[in-house]
């Protein structure tokens, strides 16, 4: 926002004005030299269209200077027509109050081709010499080019490229958190679907793989964009960036190999951490970010088919072909007036190395493409086709658990991974308790918690313990036992599963706690995970993962997944809760053999609703006090 | 803490294992698993910090005090789940009372209470004098009707038992009948146990752990006064 400010303040006019007369000449000759269809012919726009995008109207300030500022004598392409001239000043007069902050935010979503539509017209003014008195040295002085570098990375870092967990469309909101069951009903991972997307520089590649996001439908899909795989430049290539001169779109501009492991990774449904580039230092930041395999995995970038081990990867290649002059328009106006660089730059950067590298490496890439968008993000037809055979793809795979969960497994004998415990008249009596629907609140918490405590000690006891001697003060010898592992972490499922927490942190001290979030999506009765958090290095630690109740399994098995796509070996898993259904047990047990179950108590029934029967009820509700009023 | 010689004679012999089942049905073991032996190794581990061994000791507190409580009289009752399903459960029976030796018996206190909020806690103070080493009680307190409740008489370590034996002739003469009585124990020896099991046969006893040597600084430690 502070930069917007500082353009709408000082910078609109100059640069504007260069950026008319310069395109006009480049347009005139890119026209020429790339042999491309010609532009749609549009009504040429007044000068007043022209000169008012946005930016200009943007500030509600604009300096007294800038007012009387004579614009026909920078602008003496348009001093002929008085009118217009007449006509541009206008637009000044009354600072218009539309705020700089909308406009400019939208701005940055290269998608939006109705902003750039007053470009379209521009070769048709009538041609001026390119050599305009324009005052070169306000431009340069006006400019706080140091100033600007800052923020670049901000506008960069808000680019759509990497996973958020909101997106916003102008229909409606998207989350794209909430992850459906990414394995079958066997608990084993089901492959995701990777999209490819390529095509040139601002060709619409972020716009295209949004509104498939969009139109999906889904609600988790991973965006994986190859500006993160940029190589991190040393002194002499910085220097050289500076000037322009350094070739952002020549392959060896990207660290393939990392960008090859990390795709792999996601594919397997692991977690992977995807380095946050710095387009101001050109290095990584030392912060990266957490990404994990979704049931649509979307690969975007400008050479995304150009490394053959990546191409094998995709299921799904797309590729954006939009026409070069649009490119160039959005090229412009994002690095002019998103990213504060100056026109001269941004156009020897596109002739010397964005041009040549569409030509020989992106073009080329063409032919692996299995469908070709035209228009890029405008294009509904071919969204709606690409979104149709996704969703095929998808039902394909199979991702539909928790019924089929619920039947199976009907009168088998227990499994051996579970550890009931011993059914004393103490567990059993707060069983009652707590089963109780009469039960009040202080003493239903109060209860459970001694159960609680109950189950986690027993839980602790199948850790792996060794054998100690030690000494006591007595002086003498006594052969002990310690607990083998100092690297226990308890790994709630909310909201049920915090009601455990405290007991395991009274037994043991500073333990570790992750929280992992998981719906139930009322539409289809499918988990969803929405959250998570871990602590760091979990791949090393046993994990008691907590859950009050289990019914059909399908949360404790999405957790359970979770942990494995963490790197956490099946057998430091513990899951832990008070009461469970049988199909439950009988779910994990034979999707995760080697995941140990702790219980106090087996139902053996699991209603339509799947609640367990006889149960406890919807155990966060009762804890907490969330029940709805209108239960009895 | 009573000692005499025959006391000192049995701790020479610390290597004899002994069989729980010798002092009969009423004496109990807390069901041994690595967790609790890992809470008695701490507890007896002379390089434990001070705070390891309070949080540790109230760890295996809990469980004794829980498993003393299954030692109670319950019935059988059915209670309606939220769900309206029926749920066959037990119920315990009311009137009860935790009485504690001052000192290292009052350690049990918080245990207990955890357990059961608003449990009657009485006590008695029983010391052993200097020149004869025979316990005898100094003070006792009990709710008036303790004759008609069942008692959890709580104390940690039995090295001799004389303590615990005086406590019980104390109950006892509070009209409290032996099979009413209950004793949740940490550590004793089966010295204190033979002891106890021949002067109180009805009396249940249970402890988590049997061994020729009790942790005597238990006391100390917990309260921070070695």
């Amino acid at each position: 926002m502070e930069f917007n400010l500082q353009v709408s303040l000082h910078a609109p006019v100059a640069i504007l004005v260069t950026l008319v007369n310069k395109l006009i000449d480049f347009l005139n000759l890119a026209t020429k030299s790339a042999n491309q269809v010609s532009m749609p012919r549009r009504r040429c726009p007044s000068v007043a269209d022209v000169v008012r995008p946005q930016n200009f109207r943007s500030s509600s300030s604009i300096p007294n200077e800038l007012e009387h500022l004579n614009l026909s004598s920078i602008f003496p392409a348009l001093r002929t027509t008085e009118g217009m001239a007449a006509n541009l000043q206008t637009t000044f007069e009354p600072p218009s109050s539309a705020s700089s902050a909308s406009s400019i935010s939208d701005s940055s979503d290269l998608g939006d081709v109705g902003q750039n539509e007053f470009f379209y017209g521009c070769h048709e003014l009538p041609a001026s010499p390119p050599q305009s008195p324009r005052p070169q040295s306000r431009t340069s002085i006006k400019s706080p080019r140091t100033a600007r570098k800052r923020t670049t990375s901000v506008n960069l870092s808000h680019k759509k490229t990497s996973a958020e967990s909101v997106l916003r469309s102008h229909k409606r909101t998207i989350y794209t958190a909430g992850r459906p069951p990414w394995y079958n009903s066997d608990g084993d991972y089901v492959r995701p679907f990777i999209i490819g997307i390529c095509g040139g520089s601002a060709s619409g590649k972020t716009t295209v793989a949004t509104k498939i996001i969009e139109e999906l439908d889904i609600h988790w899909v991973t965006l994986l964009s190859m500006d993160s795989f940029y190589k991190v430049l040393n002194e002499e290539q910085h220097k050289k960036s500076a000037l322009n001169e350094y070739n952002f779109d020549h392959p060896d501009a990207f660290d393939f190999d990392l960008l090859l492991q990390t795709l792999q990774r996601l594919k397997d449904g692991k977690n992977v951490n995807v380095p946050v580039y710095n387009f101001v230092t050109h290095t990584r930041e030392s912060k990266t970010k957490t990404m994990y395999g979704a049931n649509v995995i979307i690969f975007e970038g400008i050479l995304g088919f150009y490394n053959k081990e990546v191409l094998k990867m995709l299921d799904l290649k797309i590729f954006v072909d939009t026409d070069a002059d649009v490119r160039l328009a959005r090229r412009l106006q994002r690095d002019i007036v998103a990213r504060g660089r100056d026109l001269d730059g941004v156009l020897k950067q596109y002739c010397t190395m964005v041009k040549p590298a569409f030509t020989h490496y992106i073009a080329p890439a063409m032919v692996h493409a299995d469908i070709i968008v035209p228009r890029g993000g405008e294009n509904e037809v071919a969204i709606a086709l690409i979104v149709q055979h996704v969703h095929t793809q998808l039902q394909l795979r199979g991702f539909k658990v928790r019924e089929q969960l619920a039947l199976a497994y009907n009168g088998q004998p227990l499994p051996t991974s579970l550890f009931q415990l011993p059914e004393t008249p103490q567990i059993k009596g707060l069983h009652t308790f707590i089963r109780n629907k009469d039960t009040p609140r202080d003493e239903f918490i109060f209860y459970s918690k001694r159960l609680i405590r109950l189950v986690i000690e027993y839980a602790l006891s199948l850790l792996p313990f060794e054998e100690r001697t030690i000494e006591t003060p007595q002086g003498q010898i006594y052969e002990g036992k310690r607990c083998a592992s100092d690297k226990i972490c308890g790994v709630s499922i909310l909201r049920a599963g915090e009601t455990m927490e405290q007991a395991v942190r009274d037994v043991c001290k500073d333990i570790r706690i992750g929280k992992i979030l998981i719906q139930t999506n009322r539409e289809s009765g499918e988990p969803e995970l929405f959250y998570l958090r871990l602590p760091k290095d979990i791949k090393d630690y046993k994990v008691i993962l907590m859950d009050a109740t289990v019914a059909t399994g399908a949360a404790a098995m999405m957790a359970i997944r979770v942990l494995l796509d963490h790197d956490v070996p099946e057998e430091n898993i513990l899951v832990v809760s008070l009461l469970m259904a049988e199909s439950g047990v009988h779910t994990i047990a034979y999707a995760f053999p080697q995941v140990r179950i702790v219980t106090s108590a087996i139902d053996p029934e699991i209603n339509e609703k799947f609640y367990v029967l006889p149960g406890i009820g919807n155990f966060g509700d009762r804890y907490f006090g969330t029940e709805p009023t209108d239960s009895s | 803490m009573g000692s005499t010689e025959d006391f000192r004679n049995a701790t020479k012999t610390a290597a004899i294992k002994c069989d729980p089942e010798e002092f009969g049905p009423n004496f109990k073991v807390l069901p041994s698993n690595d967790q609790v032996k890992e809470l008695q190794t701490i507890l007896r581990d002379k390089t434990t910090t001070r705070s390891d061994f309070k949080f540790y000791a109230d760890r295996l507190i809990r469980l004794v005090v829980e498993e003393s409580l299954n030692q109670l009289p319950f019935s059988p009752c059915s209670v309606v789940t939220p769900t309206g399903a029926v749920y066959e459960g037990l119920q315990y029976k009311r009137g009860n009372v935790g009485v504690s030796i001052v000192r290292s018996g009052e350690a049990m206190e918080q245990g207990l209470r955890d357990c059961c909020r608003s449990i009657r806690i009485g006590k008695i103070l029983v010391e052993s004098d200097a020149e004869t080493h025979q316990a005898k009680v100094v003070y006792a307190r009990f709710p008036e009707d303790i004759a008609a409740r069942r008692v959890l008489l709580m104390y940690p370590i039995m090295s001799s038992g004389n303590t615990v034996i005086k406590a019980v002739q104390i109950l006892k003469d509070h009209g409290v009948p032996e099979d009413s009585i209950i004793l949740s124990n940490l550590f004793s020896t089966p010295f204190a146990v033979r002891a106890i099991t021949s002067a109180f046969p009805k009396m249940i006893i249970l402890t988590s752990e049997l061994h020729q040597i009790a942790p005597n600084h238990f006391g100390q430690k917990y309260f921070g006064t070695d």
